[in-house]
């Protein structure tokens, strides 16, 4: 596929997305604060839902050797960046899409999130210039590499190939796990509802 | 038109941007902002700095800035699609942090979330609309850390909110 098509689907994709987020109110931020702090799940559900219909989606097209799945080497950097990332969406108060979906709608605090993202991502490029740490792409070996802190790469694909069992059943386990996660939720806000309700009698 | 009057159940957005995603796999790969955002900062840092940028390693071997970047193109479609739901739906209006702790929380999480993303290679978009439903470890890990990540930032969150 030519760059101008991939660039195009991925707008059109992006404003899909921005629209429905934006009707929605969807935020990832949301998603996990709101059920540790507040114990209200609206948005973790529908995080729950989208991740079953994509672990069946993505393991069943990786089943017959279509998709794109992402490779790269994996080791405690994703640990300590998304604790980093995580600890900064709740104290900014969005994530990722909903900096760009609430700029949209004229939020300078999101503009300005986003700035300071721009801002963290050079000061980190500047550190990683004298670090090398971790290892640039073109450096990953895919294997375990203890003094790198690299567990190496592995996914539906190398799973599928390592078992020889097709990389869906693995994702409908993964579903399985979800599904349950999701149903438990929802028993636990039936019974928030419920005793709520007792009360207000 | 009722779509733009009423606030869409996200059980239902999330679904369809689920199916969106499995189409965009299928052609260039999984839903993700990080890398488009730093492929940004990239071509920003170019054209504040020029040529020096090529004295920094990182924008030779991690990221080479480069503006047909297909990743970056899903972030400024988000933008595009928001302001349209904003303005369709009357719901666009300029808003601005009250609070001096609003700011310097946000310029904190900020900073955190860019060296976070850098850092991990993957954002929180990766994490739970590619990396994880991949059946990569990274998703696994990366869940991990942004799971006690939240639960940290909380606190902070909480202490400030009382305090």
């Amino acid at each position: 596929m030519s760059p101008v098509a991939e660039c195009l689907i991925a707008f059109v994709f992006g404003s899909v997305v921005g629209l429905l987020v934006q009707r929605s109110r969807f935020c990832n931020t949301a998603a996990l604060r709101d059920a540790m702090l507040f114990k209200t799940f609206r948005n973790t559900k529908a995080l729950l839902v989208a991740m079953m219909v994509l672990t069946i989606g993505f393991t069943g097209f990786i089943s017959i050797g279509a998709g794109n799945p992402m490779r790269f080497d994996v080791g405690l950097n994703q640990i300590l960046g998304l604790f980093l990332f995580g600890t900064g969406m709740v104290l900014a108060g969005a994530c990722t899409v909903s900096t760009w979906v609430k700029a949209g709608e004229g939020n300078f605090g999101a503009v300005w999130a986003l700035l300071f993202t721009f801002i963290g991502m050079f000061l980190f490029s500047l550190i990683w210039s004298f670090l090398y740490w971790p290892p640039a792409p073109s450096a990953m070996t895919g294997e375990l590499s203890i003094e790198r802190l690299q567990l190496g790469f592995s996914n539906a694909e190398t799973l599928q190939e390592k078992t020889g069992i097709p990389a869906i059943v693995f994702g409908l386990i993964q579903a399985a796990v979800l599904f349950y996660i999701y149903q438990a939720i929802r028993r636990k806000e039936a019974k928030q509802q419920g005793s709520s309700g007792v009360e207000s009698v | 038109m009722e779509f733009f009057r009423k606030t869409l159940d996200p059980v239902i957005a999330l679904g369809a941007i689920a199916v969106l995603d499995i189409f965009l796999f299928l052609l260039v790969g999984a839903w993700t902002v990080g890398g488009g955002e730093t492929m940004m900062t990239g071509l920003i840092a170019q054209f504040f700095i020029g040529d020096s940028i090529n004295q920094i390693p990182f924008w030779q071997e991690v990221f080479k800035p480069d503006a047909g970047y297909w990743k970056i193109y899903i972030s400024l479609g988000m933008l595009f699609g928001a302001i349209v739901g904003a303005v369709a739906s009357k719901e666009f209006f300029w808003r601005f942090p009250k609070r001096l702790s609003e700011w310097v929380m946000i310029t904190v999480g900020g900073l955190l979330m860019g060296i976070g993303i850098r850092l991990a290679f993957v954002c929180n978009v990766s994490t739970f609309f590619g990396l994880t439903p991949e059946l990569n470890l990274g998703g696994y890990l990366s869940m991990s850390g942004i799971i006690a990540g939240a639960w940290f930032g909380s606190l902070i969150y909480k202490r400030v909110l009382e305090g």
